[in-house]
């Protein structure tokens, strides 16, 4: 087999294999009540094959008069024992590897979740899309069978072919030569040659299925445009050449695994077939007794169990690293993200309002065919507030993102109360710094557990009170749970206006020195935005506020606005307009 | 077994909805259920030559070198086993292959004929997906599961024949063990059953746990409680755990009675024959057993059961396949309008014959919608060669309704649309469709035969010359997933390129410039301008007041109610 390959197989999957590694102990356990299982199947009908030809010889022998004896009750009770621990070993195995499946599963899921809570605001719109998290899930599903699918089978595979076919050689030394050239090569053929086998038509299937379900996307979203322009045929072709190409790659891969399963029975078959011709020349050399002789290929037939399930699941190793493969990306995702970079920086800007400047920041974002932001310079005294307007599209997401830090300029310079923004430690940016985002984010919990969010130590009054200055105390106390009811999934089970202020009520809870506002009344009528607006102007005294809206004078405006910039296509496109003193 | 995931609506059912695809695909299910028999009587074959060989060599004391003949009848038998292995794999994928190209097929027509209008209340991502994955998913079901249906009640039979010619009390053993196959059946489909569904909507809700918490990150970021969340997502995971587990203790159970009754029944055959051929035993037919009889009985006594135990294992194929086919059945019954049928829409519609200079003619049509009622009309409108009518009115009167039935894409609830025999038109969407591929392939969806210098031509008539001279690999700069890249105005006059291209007399916009800003949008109705004077039939919806300047002629719609005023 080519090196490279190989390598980089083994190399895709360490981070994972290291993964269940840290479940060591239980994954050893488990692959050997697998082996248990297996032995058990073996034993017993082995055995039962020995016990009927030692009883058909004793009984002929009894027949013709001759006084020989045979011990019935310790083969019996072999043979009841053998069926006992099969069927209870396979119970407990069955319940044990489970519950470590389910194990992996937590293990995979929290070290992904960590990856991506440290990716950058980028790389995780770019991934928000539903389908996009479906695929993930469906990912880290593929792996879990890492360990129950792939390794455990063939691990316990190989110690019982070892394992008989050292047994055979205790009464038959070239029985157990025999049984292990056959049984090793097909072992060998049925884990790594099937998977070489299956690997480009797996991972071809993998990405046929990926483009079909992109020109499937593309043709539903575009019906009307393809229908109008008598294009719909055209498309569909494209569409059909795709799903051909995917079962072209299906085809294969059935018959590949096809080819293994058969290839397991035939080597199963023709190992017994083997030992039994070499245990019957034994036999007629007077170097073995008759119900070791039948004992023998029987046993060698038992193992058709431990063999059967390795060509499927190896023919589609291809799928496993392809999700492998996917994963590691986002991991190395986030060594090029922010977060990573930022690690070591611990500085904290002086207690108070912060002061914000930048100078001449550029954002360009990979692929872009123009930059997001250029040459914006601006600035911010402590303690005042700037409104930034522009239409959407302008470059106000992107200012926000640069100030939370979820973005790093491309270009230019950003300092908080005079330290620079990448210098600061992580816990004090987020503990001084508050945005509310243009789309508030709820989470499938209760309401006090998405107000907590802001401060996780408040307790219940305090929640009331936010609740009051957003107008959502009256609502909540009627609400037959209080406090305990859950919004739903994204906050679908409340409305969109009780959304956003739910999401200023979470950042009314926090001590913040400066505060970015997106849209903060967008969605809420008029007298109600501004009665909002007077107590977030007490709330905000004492802090520095970016207010980002679209246009200003339409419905009502943020309080307590100092000075108004105007963005366009990433730059400032304006004079600035001061509208109290603002000290420079 | 019993009827579950079926679908709750009248009509086509997910059971119904498998077996009408399965029928389609006969050939090669019989092929495979052809191949699994075989497998069946190779196996009994195989067995009673063994114990036949065995039986010669140890009573008869036969040499080993008499019965070559004997040996190489095994070999071929297990040859033929593997091939028969072989033929039922592949024909079983086969069956499956083409079925499931078919329904694939059936959804993507059904949902042509739905139409645009009657998918926008479908999430587009989700519906691909589901087309692509949920079809997939219906792979175990047609490959392994039914033909296995058939094989589980024929081989066990088959060797209880055998078993039964040999020793009827063995047989007796045999059938107590599995007492009726039916019932034992559905033992194993009740523990599956349950067991898939513990563990479906286990998986499911901690899927949507996780979900939950990446959809919200950013949040999660800002506020500084990744690390927090991140031990919470392993914290539910594994509350999951335990909380299934003690759902699978049970579920397991019915696997393990059929793994006892299995290892039980060796166990039973063995000591019974064992007894027997020492002459322990007095009753019945025990004192005919021979080592042959007896081991043939022993050898099958595993393989009775193993076309039960393979069942078992692919049960989940049939509860995944109903859990599709339930969620697939549903987009089937939602009913087309009347109207869309297979054929193009675009087709002129017999009637009364049509002003020589006139486009599309309504009659007296309104729309109704269930629940809503009457969305639109009565209405009459004739539209001329040339002009450009621009359709005003608040949100909810009806001006996307009014394009859409223009297009064809609704059929009108009463009256009638008439559309001159020739005419073919072009849509200019809101959200444009762009497709993945180069700025070309882009292109030709209005034109397949379009030549580049047509394409520069209608780039530049869009307002696009200038972008196409910035581009890396001009035409056939690669737009990437979704047009990224390209800023809203310029998707939508790459939209507008498409228009000029094509050679459709009529162009009907909606909202051509919704969210675009005013530089851009100036720039749009530019390059409008440019599409009326080429002589086309324009209808906008619109309710920008820049674009009314373009205006032949208004239509102001209101709730329901329709006046139309004529400009200069």
């Amino acid at each position: 087999m080519p090196d490279s390959r190989d390598a980089s197989l083994i190399a895709t999957l360490r981070p994972w294999w290291r993964l269940l590694d840290r479940r060591r102990g239980r994954l050893l356990a488990g692959a050997g009540l697998l082996l248990l299982t297996v032995a058990a199947g073996i034993g017993l009908l082995a055995l039962s094959g020995w016990f009927i030809t030692a009883t058909a010889l004793t009984g002929l022998a009894l027949a013709a008069g001759l006084s020989v004896g045979l011990d019935v009750y310790v083969p019996g009770g072999g043979i009841r024992f053998f069926a006992v621990t099969r069927t209870v070993s396979r119970y407990v195995e069955r319940l044990y590897n489970h519950d470590t499946v389910l194990r992996l599963l937590a293990d995979l899921r929290g070290r992904l979740f960590g990856v991506m809570a440290g990716l950058d605001g980028h790389t995780l719109s770019r991934r928000r899309a539903s389908d996009w998290l479906d695929r993930l899930t469906a990912d880290i599903d593929t792996l879990d069978g890492l360990y129950l699918r792939l390794l455990a089978p063939a691990a316990v595979a190989l110690l019982a072919i070892l394992a008989l076919s050292g047994l055979l050689a205790l009464w038959l030394p070239r029985a157990g030569l025999a049984a292990l050239a056959l049984l090793l090569s097909a072992w060998l053929w049925l884990t790594l040659g099937q998977a070489r086998c299956g690997m480009a038509a797996s991972r071809g299937q993998i990405e046929a299925l990926e483009a079909l379900r992109g020109r499937l996307f593309e043709h539903l979203r575009g019906l009307a445009e393809l229908e109008t322009y008598g294009s719909l045929a055209a498309h569909r072709a494209r569409l059909d050449a795709i799903e051909r190409r995917l079962q072209v790659d299906q085809w294969r891969l059935a018959r590949v695994a096809a080819l293994g399963t058969a290839l397991a029975g035939l080597a199963v078959g023709a190992t017994w077939l083997v030992v039994l011709v070499l245990a019957a020349l034994a036999w007629q050399a007077g170097a073995l007794a008759g119900p070791v002789m039948v004992l023998m290929p029987l046993a060698v037939m038992a193992l058709n169990e431990a063999l059967a399930a390795l060509p499927m699941a190896f023919t589609r190793l291809g799928a496993t690293r392809a999700a492998a493969e996917r994963l590691n990306a986002l991991e190395a995702a986030r060594g090029t993200s922010v977060a990573a970079v930022l690690k070591e920086a611990s500085e904290a800007p002086p207690r108070g309002p912060l002061g914000v400047t930048l100078d001449a920041v550029g954002l360009h974002y990979p692929g872009a065919l123009q930059p997001a932001l250029s040459g914006l310079c601006l600035s911010l005294p402590a303690g005042r507030r700037l409104a930034l307007c522009g239409a959407s599209g302008a470059g106000k997401s992107s200012v926000a993102q640069l100030l939370t830090r979820q973005l790093a300029p491309s270009a230019g310079r950003i300092t908080f109360g005079g330290v620079a923004l990448e210098a600061i430690g992580e816990a004090t940016l987020r503990e001084r710094v508050a945005c509310l985002t243009q789309r508030v984010e709820l989470f499938d919990d209760s309401l006090a557990a998405n107000l907590r969010l802001g401060d996780p130590e408040a307790d219940a009054a305090r929640l009331w009170r936010a609740l009051a200055m957003v107008e959502l105390a009256d609502w909540a106390a009627a609400l037959p749970d209080g406090l305990e009811t859950r919004v739903g999934e994204g906050g679908r089970r409340i409305s969109g206006g009780q959304a956003r202020r739910l999401g200023l009520a979470r950042l009314l809870l926090r001590e913040p020195e400066l505060v970015i506002l997106d849209e903060p009344f967008a969605g809420l009528d008029a007298a109600t935005a501004a009665r909002l607006a007077d107590r977030l102007d007490e709330w905000l005294a004492g802090r520095s506020v970016v207010y980002l809206v679209h246009q200003l004078g339409e419905a009502v405006d943020p309080p307590g606005i100092d000075h108004i910039l105007t963005l366009c296509n990433g730059t400032l496109c304006a004079e600035g307009q001061d509208v109290s003193g603002w000290d420079r | 077994m019993k009827a579950d995931t079926d679908a709750e609506a009248p009509g086509l059912t997910a059971r119904a909805w498998l077996s009408r695809l399965a029928e389609g695909e006969r050939r090669y299910q019989r092929l495979a259920l052809l191949a699994g028999g075989a497998v069946g009587i190779a196996t009994i074959v195989q067995m009673a030559l063994l114990a036949a060989l065995i039986s010669a060599l140890l009573i008869d004391e036969r040499a080993l070198q008499d019965l070559t003949p004997w040996l190489l009848g095994l070999a071929a038998t297990l040859f033929l086993r593997a091939l028969a292995q072989w033929g039922q794999e592949v024909a079983g994928q086969a069956a499956s292959l083409r079925i499931r190209r078919r329904a694939r097929a059936e959804l993507l027509d059904h949902l042509e004929r739905l139409g645009p209008v009657r998918l926008t209340g479908h999430h587009g991502a989700g519906l691909a997906q589901r087309l692509v994955d949920q079809v997939e998913a219906l792979d175990g079901y047609f490959s392994r599961y039914l033909p296995q249906q058939v094989l589980a009640v024929a081989i066990p039979l088959m060797i209880l024949v055998v078993v039964a010619w040999l020793d009827w009390l063995a047989a007796f053993f045999l059938l107590i063990s599995a007492p009726l196959i039916p019932l034992f059946m559905a033992l194993v489909g009740m523990g599956a059953e349950r067991l898939n569904q513990e563990q479906f909507s286990a998986v499911a809700r901690l899927a949507g746990h996780f979900i939950d918490r990446v959809r919200g990150i950013t949040t999660l970021q800002l506020f500084g409680r990744t690390a927090q969340a991140t031990r919470e997502v392993e914290a539910v995971a594994d509350d999951y755990r335990r909380r299934s587990m003690r759902t699978l203790r049970l579920a397991f159970l019915s696997s393990a009675v059929l793994e006892f009754f299995s290892s039980v029944a060796i166990a039973v055959v063995a000591i019974y024959v064992g007894f027997a051929l020492l002459g322990y035993i007095d009753y019945g037919p025990a004192d005919e057993l021979t080592l042959l009889t007896g081991l043939l009985v022993l050898l099958l006594a595993p393989e009775f059961f193993q076309p039960l135990r393979s069942l078992a294992q692919h049960y989940h194929d049939r509860a995944a396949a109903l859990g599709a086919a339930a969620g697939l059945v549903t987009l089937l019954q939602e009913p087309p309008d009347a109207g869309r049928g297979a054929e193009p829409v675009t087709k002129a519609e017999p009637g009364r014959p049509m002003a020589p200079d006139s486009l599309l003619e309504l009659d007296g049509v309104t729309l109704s919608h269930v629940g809503r009622g009457r969305v639109l009309g009565p209405l009459d409108l004739r539209l001329s060669c040339g002009e450009t009518l621009v359709v005003t009115g608040p949100s909810g009167a009806g001006k996307s309704s009014l394009l859409q039935l223009m297009a064809g894409f609704l059929a009108p609830t009463e009256g009638e649309r008439h559309l001159a025999a020739d005419a073919r038109f072009a849509w200019l969407d809101q959200r444009p469709l762009l497709i993945q591929g180069s700025l070309a392939d882009n292109l030709r969806l209005a034109a397949p035969e379009a030549s580049d210098s047509q394409m520069r031509e209608a780039l530049a008539r869009a307002g696009l010359a200038a972008l196409l001279e910035r581009l890396p690999d001009g035409l056939e700069t690669s737009l990437g997933e979704r047009g990224e890249g390209l800023s809203g105005g310029q998707v939508q006059r790459l939209a507008l390129a498409r228009v000029f291209l094509s050679p459709a007399p009529l162009v009907l916009l909606d909202e051509p410039t919704a969210s675009l800003d005013a530089r851009t949008e100036a720039r749009v109705i530019e390059a409008l301008g440019r599409l009326a004077a080429e002589g086309r039939t324009l209808v906008i919806a619109t309710h920008h007041p820049a674009l009314l300047a373009l205006a032949d002629r208004r239509l102001a719609l209101e709730a329901a109610l329709v006046r139309e005023t004529v400009d200069a």
